[in-house]
């Protein structure tokens, strides 16, 4: 068996980069250790041309366990771009509130390297190590804040559901295996397809594994951690939760569900779809009520899962499957993308604010405006794009899915569409009451103006340039997962 | 030999697994109720490899197991050193006392 | 068939063992006699009495020394399946000897990061 290290180099790089940033952090002293930073920075850079350099080759290495071709190295592009936004978000904020630096950014790096295995994985083994290489770093993230009563519990809950959705998961998956005999996706897959009639059984497991996968993304009876540990987290790492770790869980559940349980695909369809449904009305009736911020965003990017998970629910088998199984995972990989760029700006403005005051509550966004023209205007794209709002990508990104469901339209289909409308109405309604407080509330006296500082700033703007260039011309990614779809069902 | 006797075994520890983390107060033995579901998972692999598939040259099934009994062990690390954080910020194990955050 | 007989022996020694065990304690019930006293009930009928409770709590040192030897002890599996092949190499196998041995230095010196990391920590001085 040849390796193919060009396949691979950049995973090798971030990990280089990892084991540096630990050695970095035990030469280094005092206010010196803030500079692993840059180097974390410098190390996804190159990270980065390594994977550009891939796009359009496809390559097949360790027997047929990892395969990089575009659909991987799209989802690997959007994880590596999404570290590099929380590592400028992160550095004054990890840098001042004494946390452990060296032992944060190295974490932070083990935890994407699980991310970009994800999206290549076509093997049982590959795909269980990928979710907990991504896991265990952010167990230990969250609980980060030692002396801090709602870290440390936030991090509990999350690592208990966290160990427990991973063991149900791999009971699936060794039923799997014992059912197919390989733990290769595409095996699985023939094995599958060979049965005749269906097996209980066999459906129980494919179930359990899709359970792992649930918890990863927090669709709803899964998603109890993830209010609470967003708002316990340090905010960066929250951020990373919300955006990457979920990102990497729908890239793990594409691939296990459209390729080795494409067969059965009648039976976790559907079963995805009322998930769907159920995410996305419970994530936005109670975000309603929420007036913690970061609680909020987390209830409304439960909510944005659900909306991730129409595009399952419309997959099926049999004759013209393939082409909508094709689109539906355009409309996802086009959702995920849309979401990076609106959520992590969200977080970046609530981490500028909350940095210098320590201020979290809806209430104290009042008067932002005023503070900081240049966070409220971000804020306000951002809410607007992540409800869907004309002139921003979040818009498309909706459209995306009504666009995957108008291809073979379907009553359960039609219910779907409903059920999206209906919600993204009321998600409206707690986006608009953010804005209003920015815009309209008046400031409390005596508060300073916030200086964002040029890192955070950056981010801010280059991600709402982003977020309105995409709702202007959306075609500048559409066009690339259509490309990259089709590749990944065939 | 035929595999009912592990599988039943394997279906047995999981069971008293699941029970465990619903039923148990204290989160250490939570923890090792996860643990006993992982075991359940690597017998599980371990028979169908050897029952079902002995001719597979790449040992899957086996190979599997030893990864599951690593990254068991650096989870049980990192759990036991986040209850072991818990005990000294609020000197309490029980899952129960942590609700400092609802809803 | 043998199978069975075996068994079968098997269960008569079961069934055996546990008829002469309920007759044994019958049969002391019913002729012993009976004088309970409180003294019978202490933990020690003699020697000194026990204080406190039956809970210690271990210090906690030990915890992260036995932590270490954990993830050591278990990453140590990943070798074995690695011995086991690394004699049978040679130009001829498709993986040469030096790459399989590279490579496990590779997951070695990665393993002694971690090490070197505690060391500088200082989580293996005892005080």
């Amino acid at each position: 068996m040849q390796i193919d290290f060009i396949a691979i180099l950049p995973e090798i790089i971030l990990t280089v980069t990892a084991l540096l940033v630990l050695a970095a952090d035990l030469a280094l002293r005092g206010d010196a250790k803030q500079f692993v930073n840059p180097l974390a920075g410098l190390g996804t850079v190159a990270a980065i041309i390594a994977t550009v350099a891939l796009w359009g080759s496809e390559r097949v290495t360790f027997g047929t366990m990892y395969v990089v071709d575009d659909f991987a190295v799209l989802f690997k592009l959007l994880f590596l771009g999404t570290l590099l936004a929380i590592l400028a978000i992160s550095w004054r904020y990890i840098a001042e509130h004494r946390f452990f630096q060296g032992e944060y950014y190295f974490l932070l790096l083990t935890s994407f390297i699980g991310m970009l295995l994800m999206p290549s994985s076509r093997d049982l083994i590959m795909l269980f190590i990928a979710l907990e290489t991504v896991s265990v770093p952010a167990f230990v993230m969250v609980g980060m804040r030692k002396r801090d009563l709602y870290s440390s519990e936030s991090a509990l809950k999350f690592f208990l559901l966290g160990v427990l959705a991973a063991a149900l998961m791999l009971f699936g998956m060794s039923m799997v295996y014992g059912f197919a005999g390989t733990t290769d996706l595409v095996g699985i897959a023939a094995a599958i397809s060979g049965e005749t009639a269906s097996v209980p059984l066999l459906l129980g497991s494919v179930m359990l594994v899709l359970v792992g996968f649930g918890f990863k993304i927090s669709a709803v009876p899964f998603h109890f951690w993830a209010p609470d540990t967003y708002s316990g987290a340090p905010m960066p790492v929250a951020a990373m939760l919300a955006v990457a770790s979920k990102a990497a869980g729908f890239a793990g559940l594409v691939v296990v569900a459209f390729i080795a349980f494409e067969p059965v695909a009648d039976v976790w369809g559907p079963m995805l779809g009322v998930l769907a449904v159920l995410t996305m009305t419970v994530g936005n009736l109670i975000a309603l009520q929420q007036r913690d911020l970061i609680r909020l965003l987390a209830y409304s990017s439960v909510a944005q899962a659900g909306y991730i998970l129409i595009p399952f629910g419309l997959a099926r088998t049999g004759p013209g499957a393939a082409v909508v199984n094709a689109a539906a995972i355009e409309a996802v990989v086009f959702y995920l993308i849309a979401y990076a760029v609106m959520n992590v700006g969200a977080f970046a403005v609530a981490i500028a604010v909350e940095r210098r005051t320590g201020l979290r509550s809806i209430a104290d966004y009042a008067g932002l405006s005023g503070r900081s023209p240049l966070l409220a205007m971000g804020m306000t794209v951002f809410l607007l794009s992540l409800g869907g709002a004309p002139l921003t990508v979040g818009l498309w990104a909706k459209f995306a899915i009504l666009e995957a469901i108008a291809v073979d339209i379907t009553l359960f289909g039609i219910v779907l569409a409903g059920f999206l409308v209906v919600n993204s109405v009321i998600a409206f309604f707690y986006y608009l009451k953010v804005v209003r407080t920015v815009w309209m509330d008046e400031a409390p006296a005596g508060l300073p103006q916030l200086q964002p500082g040029f890192n955070l700033s950056a981010v801010v703007v280059v991600l709402m340039v982003g977020t309105l260039v995409l709702g202007v011309l959306p075609g500048l990614v559409t066009d690339f997962s259509s490309v990259i779809s089709i590749v990944a069902a065939g | 030999m035929s595999p009912i006797g592990p599988l039943l075994l394997a279906t047995f520890l999981f069971c008293a697994g699941v029970y465990g983390v619903i039923a148990r107060r204290n989160a250490v033995l939570v923890l090792i109720s996860v643990e006993l579901m992982l075991n359940a998972v690597n017998i599980n692999l371990v028979t169908f490899q050897n029952l079902l598939y002995p001719g597979d040259p790449a040992v899957t099934g086996q190979m599997f197991a030893l990864f599951i009994i690593g990254v068991a062990a650096a989870e049980v690390g990192v759990g036991l050193a986040i209850v072991f954080n818990m005990f000294r910020n609020r000197a309490s194990v029980d899952v129960d006392d942590a609700d400092l955050m609802r809803w | 068939m043998s199978n069975f007989e075996q068994w079968g022996t098997l269960a008569i020694f079961v069934i055996v063992g546990c008829l002469l065990y309920a007759v044994i304690m019958t049969v002391n019930r019913i002729m012993r006699p009976s004088v309970p006293s409180p003294q019978k009930l202490t933990t020690y009928e003699c020697g000194v009495e026990a204080l406190g409770v039956g809970w210690a709590q271990t210090n906690i040192r030990y915890y992260i020394f036995a932590f270490l030897f954990v993830i050591f002890d278990v990453e140590a599996i990943f070798l074995f399946p690695w011995a086991v092949i690394i004699g049978d190499l040679d130009a001829t196998t498709r993986i040469s000897p030096v790459f399989a041995l590279v490579a496990m230095f590779l997951f070695i010196g990665t393993l002694l990061e971690g090490l070197a990391y505690a060391w500088k920590k200082g989580v293996l001085t005892w005080d």
